[in-house]
């Protein structure tokens, strides 16, 4: 046993030191001081020793836990991967067939008759983007990420000039301020201002101008960014279900979407380090805030 | 149909996924020479003249092969694999249609040698249009060896 190797080294260890002593001490004395530096080393060992078998227990729990999450993930990305093919078979087969319905008995079909097979149509349209809207938040969570040093301002401007044929015909004062380069993964933040220039544009519909401003400062150890607008904004009672999954602060009939673009942003943000939040006001506006780490990151797998 | 004048060979599990590929090649013309065959072990057997099509000129290889990823039996990366592989068939162009969008599909596809990939979209128009095309594109435009 490790201990009474210990113990054995100890005390030959010891021996001169005894022999030296043992012309001027008491016997007794050195056994009794010999016995409480041996109590004393035992029970700094046991100790130890129920240390490590606690952090050993500790180890062994922790790794049952991550080959569970692991397990969930798997099951999550196979989930995701089966959404984006077998939803799409039916609904391709429903869209399709209502069009070629349309295509081939034109004339044996009334207006109301075309009229509900445009209903069909619409809502298999909007099923459509609700798939390709929970696979690009699948995606934001388990895609692999590539940090290089980005232009965020330059990002942010090539993000709004996408929205091109969306801003045609309206008036918006589109400005980027002096938004510090950042680190992170070109394809996943372009996402994010993708995702919140995109409903910044959609929220101003009824503002004439309608004002959009991108801006970003460094804020102790962090980047802070935000993008900002005076469109018809949101209540902030509401605020704990801005950046949920699926939840919708706006009426359908108000404003088109899904419920997942602010979601994809947190999973992005979270996922680089920084975190998110917003302000807004019934028709005042709203403004989203993002932080992104002033440091570069360190290596990870 | 006569066999031996496949000019397209679309490898389609799905019966409503080929019928809107069909209408598609239709719009320009390409619908006649179409042969259709609704898993990947039927597709080698097409290709290589086996089994079912064993009394196939092997000589007479299709000019475009249309390929579904996900099918029962053998999968449309094993199927252009086999084709790839084979000096007999690896210069007919091989376009993947599929509803994937997943990375991994494109870039394993890529690996293989496939000639172009194309996602199904789901709208209608847009799949016409974007099957439409290609069947133009490959069969009329193209230049194959």
């Amino acid at each position: 046993m490790v201990f009474t190797h210990v113990l054995t080294s100890f005390l030959y260890a010891i021996e001169p030191v005894y022999n030296v002593l043992n012309t001027s001490l008491n016997e007794d004395y050195f056994r009794l001081l010999m016995l409480i530096i041996v109590v004393v080393l035992v029970a700094i060992l046991a100790e130890r020793l129920e240390k490590i078998r606690k952090l050993n227990e500790l180890n062994q729990k922790l790794k049952i836990q991550t080959d569970k999450l692991e397990d969930a993930n798997q099951e999550l990305e196979a989930f995701a991967y089966s959404v984006s093919h077998d939803l799409r078979v039916p609904l391709r087969a429903i869209d399709g067939f209502s069009r070629i319905l349309v295509e081939d008995y034109e004339d044996k079909l009334d207006e109301e008759g075309i009229r509900l097979l445009n209903i069909v149509r619409d809502n298999t349209a909007k099923m459509g983007h609700l798939i390709d809207d929970i696979l690009l938040l699948s995606r934001a969570s388990r895609q692999e990420m590539k940090m290089n040093e980005l232009d965020m301002a330059a990002l942010a401007k090539s993000v709004y000039d996408e929205f091109q044929t969306d801003v045609e015909g309206r008036n918006i004062e589109f400005t980027v301020g002096n938004l510090p380069n950042a680190y992170g993964d070109r394809a996943m933040l372009g996402q994010v201002f993708q995702n919140l220039i995109g409903n910044a544009i959609k929220f101003t519909r009824n503002k004439n101008p309608a004002i959009i401003e991108v801006g970003g400062k460094k804020e102790g150890k962090e980047f802070v960014y935000y993008v900002q607008d005076n469109g018809a904004g949101f209540d902030m009672k509401y605020i704990n279900k801005l950046f949920g999954l699926f939840q919708r602060l706006h009426s359908p009939e108000e404003f088109e979407g899904t419920g997942v673009g602010l979601s994809i942003v947190q999973r992005v943000i979270r996922r680089h380090g920084g975190h998110v939040w917003g302000e807004g006001k019934v028709d005042g506006g709203a403004t989203i805030f993002f932080t992104l780490p002033k440091d570069k990151p360190k290596k990870k797998k | 149909m006569d066999l031996e004048e496949a000019d397209i060979l679309l490898v389609e599990d799905n019966p409503t996924d080929a019928e809107l590929t069909m209408r598609a090649l239709k719009r320009k013309n390409l619908a006649n020479q179409v042969v259709w065959v609704k898993d990947g072990a039927e597709a080698l057997d097409f290709i290589f003249a086996t089994g079912q099509y064993a009394n196939r000129d092997l000589e007479n290889i299709p000019k475009l092969i249309l390929l579904d990823l996900r099918m029962p039996k053998v999968d449309g990366l094993e199927v252009l694999q086999k084709i790839k592989a084979d000096e007999r068939t690896n210069r007919i162009p091989v376009v993947i249609l599929t509803s994937s969008q997943e990375d991994r599909d494109i870039v394993e596809s890529y690996k293989l040698g496939v000639n172009s990939y194309v996602s199904k979209p789901v709208e209608f128009d847009d799949f016409i249009e974007a099957v439409s095309t290609l069947g133009f594109y490959w069969m009329l435009i193209n230049n194959p060896p």
